[in-house]
């Protein structure tokens, strides 16, 4: 293994996911790990099984909902959607996590400073 | 709400589980393909590319585990694998398990059995009501009494005034409350069923609607003209009338009188009362043609109308309450004569009328908190047996904590176990609590005009539900708790010494709880069996043996008194002639039964400074004879003065003799009546007895003749009274075919009326207390059974050392006997205190007996001691050779 890669942090899949259904509509299990991949630029190690544990949450939880369809390569696949709910809880859970980002960055820039 | 969907999710997981699997599957795999094929196109092997695949995807396996409790509570196959092994445990232990089971479901049982006296009197609604949630009883209170004395059912005159005023009320309604006995002239023959009178407004005011026909409405209900219809009950229409579809229309012939059947009540509809199950309903307002007193619409003391309202909406019980204060204060002030001081008190309508249903709740949560109590012994069985079969079992529980099973995990596995044999002891239980219950109504006397339905409804099976559960996790919980602290690695490396100290002190705090439960159990049940005793040998004053009565009212006939009197001077005449009968009398009422007259009596007419309350009973010539009253002095009534409303002589017991004149001769003496203008003489005394209740104190009894149309015929024989009754009935029957007798008994089978309130607690605590002392000495055997096996090794070592067997069985018995001595001191404390609880149930005896709970000590000592001695025997058999090998 060449440099280590940051473990996803605990919770923030499911925001990810969240934001790429958001962000790209409907989309398959496999879809949505290539956009993580794709946007995390190799920084996130990722099991891409996970994914499905994310979804399954989320999906429990009325965020999100699925349906089966044909995939580009005409495959039977799974397509994911997010739901008005979903939205709220998207745009609820984007200001928490910028808020505290920016407490987080504000401590750390504290530290350098002292 | 965010969990309420989530649970929503799991439980349609649980039901689609398989499906969920297999597309999910399906999903994995088609991911796999596409990273592979990525890897393919990245130019790897295909063997290479679907392990690159693999890896980036990560393990398959553990997600699809995870996926699954996801979208499970637990998995079930985890519950069932636990369930399929602790049912193999218990067959392993088959015998042991079989006697757990056993104690808990009679303790179960008995619980669920009271539980369902409980549901019957006070939490089911009447069947077949469907407004009973906006009904309120109003009853009138005395303000100058306490007690159940001091609240009167309505009169005519103040029920009119309630209903008419009532604004918070959108009507009231009114029934008569006794069970009244009417005869039915079935095709020329008497047959005594019940009936009840009821407002017009009664059944609309419940949402009772007719099967058949219609109910009755407030147009047969006017008091100037009340029509003569009758609603049937269903069970009398399909009992005695073979559910005939043409009855509406047709006449039945009611005391005499014509009534044409306008309709049939619902099926199951019995009314408001418990206990009363009338055959047939008529309009309130055709009292008269029942009671035949004509008076009884318009007296303003005449107090027999249950009242109820139905609450308008918007209104609550409070809003009613005010209001029924303020008619009260205004009746108040127009009637003083017979308002003063009577206030209107609300409650919410259940069966058992509001006054009495502290009583009934007392009872039965006194006999609840006693069989609780055997239950808690029988858990205290079931937790002892599991904990010392958990020590057994510490090396399966190291293996399982060794292979990875949490704590958590280990709990489960061990509740999942006693929660087993709960839910087994619990289905017994409820098959047991139906036997139970039904044996409970069979010591109902016969004489007790009462039906009670206790039906296992769904509230009594969630009852045992719950029991069975609570029951399953508190003996479960402590030795699960144990059993899964286990510290692998000492228990593996075959230190099998385990446990110690801490268990056994457990063991020995469960088992001091039991004995002092027991003790307090016993030391109930020991009082309520001998006040029963007492109460069998308390002399109610006349004899309880060859004796036979039977009571007859030609008054509901609408016989004429000369008809009456001669009627009854026929059948003396007869009944004097029956083989056997040698002395017959009349008497308004029996003492010790549900009516009662009474009156003040003083030595001067008028205004006595301090009159006093007796009894009164209204007797004919040879009354006394007949019960075996001892005459103590003076005479008997001649038939002449017992006919005679004027004859101004009576007869008093000893008791209001020694009141009114101490030191004298009561004989020739005057007395003054209650309400009479005249004082009257005393012919005679005669010995006291019970009039009331048997617990009762000296009661003053007035005997005076003039009865009334409604007598009880006593008859006293040379031999059993048992083959008398037959040719009473038969008797009867030949004077006036249209004549019913009722409640046709021998004396004996009279006495279980009074003698009822001391059978049943003395049968049910008796049982508490028998059930305890079992459960207690197999506990105590099983436990220093258990010590004596685990300690055979040590045994065998001091024996070896040279001490002799007696010193083996005085270790093995000084362990119980502490146990004991301390869990009978606690208990005995406790039995003080809860003793005072059964003081009202007691006949002749108080509630801290001191020779009761001496016994009692004695008692569970000497079972404790028997229990202690057998395993200690096989102690001292032990031979020290084989016991020191077996390590």
């Amino acid at each position: 293994m060449g440099e280590k890669k940051s473990d996803v942090l605990q919770g923030t899949l499911d925001l990810m996911v969240l934001k790429t259904l958001h962000a790209m509509g409907p989309l398959h299990g496999f879809g949505i790990a290539r956009r993580i991949e794709q946007l995390s630029k190799d920084v996130l190690q990722l099991n891409e099984g996970t994914v499905y544990t994310s979804l399954l949450r989320l999906q429990q939880q009325g965020w999100i909902g699925s349906r089966w369809g044909t995939s580009e390569n005409n495959r039977k696949a799974r397509f994911y959607s997010i739901t008005r709910q979903g939205k709220k809880q998207l745009e609820l859970e984007t200001e928490n996590w910028e808020r505290i980002a920016a407490v987080i960055g504000r401590v750390l820039r504290l530290e350098r400073q002292g | 709400m965010r969990w309420l969907r989530l649970w929503a999710a799991k439980a349609t997981g649980l039901l689609k589980g398989k499906r969920l699997d297999s597309e999910f599957e399906a999903e994995i795999e088609s991911h796999l393909h596409l990273l592979t094929e990525r890897y393919l196109r990245q130019g790897m092997s295909s063997a290479e590319a679907a392990t690159a695949a693999r890896r980036q995807f990560g393990n398959v396996a553990l997600l699809q585990q995870k996926q699954r409790a996801q979208w499970s509570f637990v998995s079930p196959a985890e519950w069932w694998g636990d369930t399929r092994f602790g049912l193999r445990m218990m067959r392993k232990k088959s015998r042991s398990n079989a006697a757990v089971v056993l104690a808990l479901a009679l303790g179960i049982g008995m619980n669920v059995a009271v539980f369902s006296f409980v549901n019957a009197l006070l939490l089911r609604p009447p069947a077949g009501v469907s407004a009973m949630g906006s009904l309120l009883e109003i009853w009138l209170h005395s303000r100058t009494s306490t007690g159940v004395q001091s609240y009167l059912p309505f009169t005519y005159p103040d029920y009119a005034y309630y209903r008419d005023q009532s604004r918070a009320l959108e009507g009231v309604l009114a029934f008569d409350g006794d069970g009244a006995p009417t005869i039915w002239n079935r095709s020329g023959e008497g047959q005594v069923i019940q009936r009840q009178l009821v407002s017009g407004n009664y059944f609309p005011l419940l949402g009772v609607h007719a099967t058949l026909g219609r109910v009755i409405s407030t147009g047969d209900d006017q008091p100037a003209s009340p029509h003569p219809v009758v609603v049937l009950s269903h069970s009398f229409w399909q009992r005695e009338l073979a559910s005939d579809p043409g009855i509406v229309g047709r006449t039945l012939v009611l005391n005499g009188a014509a009534f044409s059947v306008i309709g049939v009540a619902p099926p199951g509809f019995a009314g408001l009362l418990v206990g009363i199950a009338p055959d047939f309903w008529v309009p309130l307002t055709s009292q008269a043609q029942f009671t035949h007193d004509k008076e009884r619409l318009t007296n303003r003391n005449a107090y027999w109308l249950i009242v109820a309202g139905r609450m308008r909406t918007g209104v609550d019980a409070r809003k009613a309450q005010a209001e029924m204060h303020v008619l009260a204060h205004q009746r108040e002030l127009n009637y003083p004569d017979s308002n003063k001081n009577l206030d209107a008190i609300v409650y919410p309508a259940t069966l058992v009328p509001g006054p009495y249903r502290g009583y009934v709740s007392a009872f039965t949560g006194l006999l609840l908190a006693v069989f609780a109590l055997v239950l808690a012994i029988a858990c205290t069985n079931a937790a002892s047996l599991l904990l010392a079969r958990a020590t057994g079992r510490a090396r399966e529980m190291a293996i399982r904590s060794a292979l990875g099973a949490g704590r958590a995990r280990l709990i489960r596995q061990m509740l999942v176990e006693s929660l087993l044999l709960s839910a087994i002891a619990g289905m017994a239980g409820v098959m047991l609590a139906w036997w139970f219950a039904r044996l409970l109504l069979e010591l109902k006397p016969a004489s007790l005009p009462v039906t009670i339905e206790v039906p296992l409804d769904w509230r009594v099976l969630l009852f045992a539900l719950l029991v069975s559960l609570t029951t399953g996790i508190v003996f479960g919980l402590v030795p699960a708790l144990r059993s899964a602290a286990v510290n692998a690695a000492p228990v593996l490396k075959e230190e099998t010494q385990s446990g110690g100290l801490r268990k056994s002190r457990l063991r020995s705090l469960l088992l001091i709880g039991e004995i002092a439960a027991c003790v307090v159990l016993l030391a109930g049940a020991t009082l309520c069996v001998r006040s029963l005793m007492h109460a069998n040998s308390i002399d109610p004053g006349f004899d309880t043996q060859h004796i036979a009565v039977t009571t007859l009212d030609p008054g509901t006939l609408g016989y004429s008194p000369e008809k009456v009197d001669a009627f009854y001077r026929r059948l003396m005449g007869r009944v004097l002639a029956l083989p056997g009968v040698t002395a017959a009398s009349y008497v308004n009422h029996l003492p010790l039964g549900t009516s009662r007259e009474a009156t003040s009596v003083g030595r001067h007419v008028g205004h006595d400074p301090d009159p006093l309350l007796v009894n009164v009973f209204r007797v004919e010539p040879g009354y006394f004879s007949a019960m075996g009253t001892t005459l103590l002095s003076g005479r008997d009534f001649t038939q002449q003065e017992s006919d005679s409303p004027d004859a101004g002589v009576v007869i008093v017991n000893d008791v209001l003799a020694r009141k009114l004149w101490p030191g004298q001769n009561p004989v020739g003496k005057r007395i003054a009546l209650g309400g009479e203008k005249a004082t009257s003489e005393v012919i005679g005394v005669v010995k006291s007895g019970k009039y009331r209740t048997l617990g009762e104190g000296p009661v003053g009894v007035v005997f005076r003749g003039t009865l009334p149309p409604a007598r009880t015929l006593v008859l006293r024989t040379s031999g059993d009274a048992r083959p008398l009754l037959e040719e009473v009935r038969r008797t009867v029957q030949v004077v006036d075919p249209m004549m019913a007798a009722t409640g046709t008994q021998t004396i004996e089978e009279y006495m279980a009326l009074p003698l009822f309130p001391a059978r049943t607690t003395g049968l049910l605590l008796g049982a508490s207390g028998i059930l305890a002392v079992t459960l207690t000495a197999i506990g105590l055997f099983g436990v220093i059974a258990y010590v004596v096996s685990q300690r055979t090794h040590e045994i065998g070592v001091r024996m070896a050392l040279g001490a002799r067997p007696t010193d083996v069985l005085k270790i093995v018995m000084r362990q119980g006997m502490v146990v004991t001595s301390i869990g009978l001191c606690i208990g005995l404390a406790a039995a003080f205190g809860a003793a005072r609880l059964l003081a009202p149930l007691l006949y002749g005896i108080g509630a801290n007996d001191p020779a009761t709970l001496v016994g009692v000590a004695v008692g569970v000592t000497a079972v404790a001691i028997l229990a202690c001695y057998v395993p200690a025997r096989r102690a001292m058999r032990v031979d020290p050779a084989v016991a020191l090998r077996c390590e």
